[in-house]
């Protein structure tokens, strides 16, 4: 699956102006913009700018793995731990502050570092050890999976919790830290934008900016679409698919570090939802102006349009199941503009 | 032979003479088979065990097969239901006296639990119902829990109220608590539900908060918020902070944690009351009833550990910040009187 992935050529002669290709380019952003007016009419308070922020925020910290593991499909991999990546430094700060008594800034460190050594262990498996990304990356979800747990015994980390060995946790949140998940920029209106939407937006352009428009970002299109002439043409190909794992975990850590200033404890999860809703929000991207390659443009799209399609439906009061069955339609239709739609007006 | 004898009595009679100055229960007040703990073994057969509640759980099963002395052996299938019927037959293959199930499926655990009977071996189940009459249901009362949040409710509240409801179905303890929301918005015509919201998805506060929050902001006007199950209490909590409504909506749930404790002392929280059953006594109930079948006895065909309600003016009033605290503080919700014949020693600090 990670050939077809990217395997599609990064520049590609601008295709005629047909109906096709118009539905191509722009069929996605226009749904968009429709399910947007379809909201704004059919339900009180979709329409202001409130609404629009925890749009945003409801898909920040999907939205910042997504972000990650489109790094990843770029040069043709996959990370399937970023979820696990991502509650592992949940749990991970909330053990520093909690337990060890440690700042915001320990915290924080120590998150980044779990991302950092995570994304490198994943780059050697997959680059050295030559096993498949999927499974590499598998088998580091459930590592993390199961080690975030052992420091505790399986229980959640919360202040005043008592440790394995009887004594009591007497550790709390720094102020600081929990700021991280709680506190609101003025912009326009008082106290609007959280910062987990500022570390969204500022995460996305960094990507976008790297990956479109540096020598580095383009060299791991070129690894991504083929590997062996990347590497003829001299290209450090092993330290490029490093270094894309390496910004998915740095990536899924920073979205840990939100989700535990958002809840203000570590929650002991699976973080497979996360996941999951981070590779759909990155192939919707694929459809995205009809780039039909991972892109992060796209990727900020796509989880946009998971979060304004999930808040539209929970204020029409639609239950969770028919939430999930319509992300599903949304991802195959995505994938279809894709795959089929895109390729045959290419050809 | 006389020899041992002689020393065997004076052996009996200086422990009935420490067990008289002392006062505790030991060996010899306790029937058979529990004159001789040691040899008595029980096993614990999970299929949940991630999270407080369940580790809560267990170590009242832990505390409860301590005092009484006799071996525990714990086997966890982590929801795998065909895992935990294997588990089932290994207990009887390994000749244990009784055994614990705590949760599975009607499904996979009926007929597991008939051989385990069939094989003479006692055995009782926690939340999960095997459908067998010598197997006695250990139940923490769902409707009781719910009931009581909801009354505090309209306590607080009057008979009339816009509420948001969060429910996810098919999740037995959340089905038999539905049944009781359903029952006082009968009996309450004034109560009016206007939205009705939920997701298991992990990390669950989480998704909870995101879905509360496009609820709230669709209908400010909700002022009373029903979320029978902490995690969901938990994610409506943080959405109506962010959407600043804390001072105009209440939070009634059910189940209790530190975590859960911390968010309700929080200065003017909306979290205002909670009904719980301590996992920890649910834990020891399940091994009393247990060591009551192991006697003989008969503790009957459902044994229920009754809830306690939990308001924020509690927590405060005590200065209650963590699960011991609560413990200590409101002595309810320590120990249940539940299975608790003369002989039964109790875990120490019960009364």
């Amino acid at each position: 699956m990670t050939e077809t992935l990217a395997t599609t050529p990064t520049a590609r002669p601008r295709a005629p102006l047909n109906l096709r290709n118009v539905l191509i380019r722009y069929g996605f952003v226009t749904l968009l913009l429709g399910l947007i007016i379809f909201f704004s009419a059919m339900t009180r308070g979709f329409a202001s700018p409130q609404s629009a922020v925890f749009v945003l925020q409801s898909v920040s910290i999907t939205g910042i793995l997504a972000l990650g593991v489109t790094a990843t499909l770029v040069v043709g991999g996959f990370d399937l731990s970023i979820g696990s990546v991502a509650t592992t430094a949940m749990m991970a700060s909330s053990y520093v502050m909690v337990v060890m008594g440690g700042d915001a800034v320990t915290a924080t460190l120590a998150c980044l570092a779990i991302g950092v050594v995570v994304g490198l262990i994943n780059g050697v498996l997959i680059v050295y050890m030559r096993v498949p990304d999927l499974l590499a990356t598998l088998g580091m979800m459930f590592l993390l999976v199961g080690l975030q747990r052992i420091p505790t015994e399986g229980r959640s980390i919360a202040t005043g919790m008592s440790m394995p060995d009887g004594s009591v946790a007497n550790g709390t949140f720094s102020p600081e830290f929990l700021a991280l998940g709680r506190h609101r920029f003025d912009f326009f209106l008082p106290s609007l934008l959280p910062v987990s939407v500022v570390v969204l937006i500022a995460l996305a352009v960094v990507i976008w900016f790297f990956l479109e428009h540096t020598r580095f970002g383009r060299m791991m299109y070129a690894v991504g679409s083929n590997e062996r002439a990347a590497q003829l043409a001299g290209a450090p190909v092993n330290a490029y698919k490093i270094g894309a794992y390496v910004i998915s975990g740095v990536f899924a850590s920073i979205g840990g570090i939100l989700l535990a200033a958002r809840l203000g404890r570590g929650d002991i999860a699976s973080g497979n939802n996360l996941l999951l809703d981070a590779v759909a929000a990155a192939l919707i991207g694929f459809a995205v102006l009809g780039a039909s390659k991972p892109n992060a443009f796209g990727t900020a799209i796509g989880a946009l349009f998971v979060g304004v399609l999930l808040q539209g439906l929970t204020m029409m009061n639609a239950p969770y199941y028919t939430q999930d069955f319509v992300k599903g339609a949304v991802l195959v239709v995505a994938l279809v503009f894709t795959f089929a739609l895109s390729k045959r007006g290419k050809r | 032979m006389t020899i041992s004898h002689r020393i065997r009595n004076r052996l009996g009679l200086g422990l009935v003479a420490v067990s008289l100055l002392s006062g505790t229960a030991l060996a010899q007040d306790m029937p058979a088979p529990f004159n001789n703990p040691g040899d008595v073994e029980i096993a614990l057969v999970r299929y949940l065990s991630t999270g407080d509640f369940f580790q809560a759980y267990l170590s009242g099963v832990e505390t409860q097969a301590a005092a009484l002395g006799v071996n525990l052996r714990v086997l966890d299938s982590r929801q795998d239901a065909a895992l935990q019927a294997d588990m089932v037959d290994q207990a009887i293959a390994l000749g244990v006296d009784g055994i614990i199930i705590q949760h599975g499926l009607t499904e996979s655990m009926k007929e597991a639990a008939q051989r385990a009977v069939d094989a003479g071996i006692k055995v009782v189940a926690f939340d999960v119902n095997v459908e067998n009459q010598a197997v006695p249901q250990i139940e923490q009362s769902d409707r009781d829990l719910a009931r009581l949040a909801l009354e505090q409710a309209i306590k607080d509240n009057g008979e009339s109220f816009r509420a948001g409801y969060v429910y996810v179905a098919g999740i037995a303890p959340l089905d038999r608590r539905d049944e009781t929301w359903r029952e006082f918005k009968e009996k309450y015509p004034g109560i009016e539900e206007v939205a009705q919201f939920g997701t298991m998805d992990n990390p669950i506060a989480n998704s909870v908060a995101n879905q509360a929050r496009s609820v709230v902001t669709a209908n400010p006007d909700i002022t009373v918020m029903f979320a029978p199950y902490d995690e969901f209490a938990k994610g409506v909590k943080i959405a109506v902070d962010e959407a600043g409504l804390t001072s105009s909506v209440k939070i009634y749930s059910a189940d209790i944690s530190t975590s859960d404790i911390a968010a309700m002392r929080e200065p003017g929280s909306a979290w205002v009351a909670t009904a719980a059953t301590n996992p920890a006594v649910v834990g020891e109930v399940s091994v009393r009833a247990l060591a009551m079948m192991l006697a003989g006895e008969d503790p009957g065909a459902s044994v229920i550990v009754p809830p306690t309600l939990i308001t924020q003016a509690d927590l405060l009033d005590k200065n209650i910040t963590n699960m011991e605290e609560l413990g200590s503080n409101l002595p309810q919700f320590a120990h249940a009187d539940v299975a608790t014949p003369d002989w039964m020693p109790l875990p120490e600090g019960r009364e």
